[in-house]
């Protein structure tokens, strides 16, 4: 029998949330979404209705993402993200993905990107999938761009990576630091140069999909750089944002610490588009 | 909901890792705080160092606390590193170990036939699961050559990865009446209920992965999970408590 008194901690987020699934106090915000079917995983709930229903079970009061099809499929661009937003315009916004090897698009990804600022809130980078390094030339015009306009930009990293590793951060950030650059996995395993990187900039935020599925590396971020750096995101479609939320609950940090990297710290990032 | 967690083990890493539960007064304090009632444990000195020194210091440390049951390692029999079977199985029911886990990347071994016969037919006779990681020490050809030769076995297929893996082991719970999955690593969104929808709830057994995965995001998971409290309870610990109900040490 269980004779504990709780389940998963004993803190008042985490009684609520066993109970209800979502909490009234505590909204989530998901930084870090995708939508669509991704040729390698098998993804029950891939599809935007589901998406929804996901989102709804567990409290998540808006999702911010990039469909697998801008990020895979060049000729169609963003078009399907800016569907899915229009159909949910209180549940979702969108990141614009720029592909770096398709110079001849840039200029109409700019035109959609405003003339969609319902749609869109920044930029979405994925050097591992297009294999173009950030300090890669191709990526100038994108950094410009959200430099000048002072966007947000949620970049996959990933530790071992040669393309979105430590290094190529390093130089991104400096370079650039009127963007607000979320770093999408925290630069994965490599949790203390990323705890690093935010501590070093200020425009430097943690984003925490995938990370959720190895214990110490939560408190590993909050303890080094404090919880108003570190950004909530699962990957949705891929994770359920339920065990992202269980294992929130149950690294050894504070509900405030919650808090801020459930709703706080995104409320204020997306304050500007909402 | 009670749960009884089959995928949990303890001790320091010879690698290290970022938060390692090193004694097992860490580990039971960390399973009460969680609500885990029951736990099926090993330590990692089994996979890292040695099967021999790994097995006594898994089972010399959960005799003290018997809602802790213990996997132990094997190795082939041709070495003779370990005693011969009926007197490691003899072992095995005095010190409360109740499954056996085998790595055979790690260790060196194919785990065929031709070097595991010897265990795993009397395994097969005895009810005795064998736990497979894909975390450490196996791959996905080892367990399907395995599983060719041994369709009878009762096999527990742990750490399958996070990336929506059922490409890979549905065939498997398909062809073999006696494969299980664990949870640990198994939060694809919508992935639980897809595999309750489709092939039931019997096959899948709560798995956290402690201490490289934190309890409450499985946890959390099956609890909200759209699926009925019937299977739930199955998950967490009701398919755990059968299989183990009829091991026959």
């Amino acid at each position: 029998m269980n004779n504990s008194s709780s389940y998963i901690s004993d803190s008042p987020l985490a009684k609520e949330f066993w109970s209800m699934g979502k909490s009234v106090s505590c909204p989530i915000y998901d930084l870090h979404g995708h939508m669509g079917d991704y040729p390698p995983i098998f993804m029950p709930k891939s599809d935007l209705t589901a998406m929804i229903e996901t989102m709804d079970d567990c409290g998540v009061k808006l999702l911010v993402f990039s469909h697998h099809l801008a990020l895979l499929t060049p000729d169609l661009g963003n078009q399907a993200s800016i569907e899915a937003v229009k159909q949910y315009p209180d549940r979702l916004r969108s990141y614009m993905v720029f592909h770096p090897k398709y110079p001849e698009m840039i200029s109409e990804t700019w035109k959609t990107f405003e003339k969609y600022p319902e749609v869109f809130v920044g930029l979405k980078f994925h050097p591992d999938i297009h294999e173009v390094p950030l300090t890669d030339p191709r990526f100038k015009p994108a950094f410009e761009y959200a430099n000048t306009h002072k966007l947000i930009v949620l970049s996959h990293t990933w530790g071992t990576s040669i393309y979105n590793g430590y290094k190529e951060v390093n130089v991104i950030a400096q370079e650039y630091p009127r963007i607000k650059l979320l770093l999408g996995h925290c630069l994965h395993a490599e949790w203390q140069s990323a705890t690093q990187l935010a501590h070093d900039f200020p425009n430097v935020y943690l984003e925490l999909t995938a990370v959720f599925d190895d214990r110490g590396a939560i408190e590993t971020l909050v303890s080094g750089v404090g919880s108003d750096k570190v950004i909530f995101g699962t990957d949705l479609p891929w994770f359920d944002p339920h065990h992202a939320i269980g294992a929130l609950l149950s690294a050894d940090i504070t509900d405030e610490d919650r808090h801020n990297i459930f709703h706080r710290n995104a409320e204020k990032l997306l304050a500007p588009y909402l | 909901m009670e749960f009884f967690d089959c995928n949990v083990h303890f001790g320091y890493p010879t690698k290290g890792s970022v938060a390692p539960v090193g004694s097992i007064s860490k580990l039971i304090e960390s399973i009460r705080k969680a609500g885990i009632y029951k736990a099926l444990v090993w330590h990692i000195t089994q996979h890292d160092a040695s099967p021999q020194v790994g097995n006594k210091l898994l089972s010399d440390a959960i005799q003290p606390y018997p809602n802790l049951y213990g996997c132990w390692t094997l190795l082939p029999t041709q070495t003779g590193e370990l005693p011969p079977p009926e007197v490691f199985f003899a072992q095995m029911k005095t010190a409360r170990i109740v499954a056996l886990r085998t790595f055979p990347r790690s260790h060196l071994y194919p785990l065929n036939r031709l070097s595991f016969g010897k265990w795993l037919d009397p395994m097969i006779d005895l009810r005795i699961p064998i736990i497979l990681s894909l975390r450490r020490g196996c791959e996905w050809q080892d367990i399907y050559l395995l599983l060719s030769e041994f369709p009878d076995l009762l096999c527990i297929i742990c750490d399958h990865g996070c990336w929506g893996m059922d490409r890979l082991f549905r065939p498997l719970l398909e062809q073999y009446p006696n494969v299980y999955i664990d949870t640990a690593q198994y939060f694809v969104d919508g992935g639980i209920e897809a595999l309750v929808n489709d092939i039931g709830y019997e096959r899948i057994l709560f798995g956290s992965g402690f201490p490289e995965s934190y309890f409450g995001g499985i946890m959390l998971m099956l609890k909200h999970a759209r699926i009925n409290d019937e299977a739930k309870s199955a998950i967490a610990n009701g398919n755990l408590e059968r299989i183990l109900s009829e091991v026959k040490l």
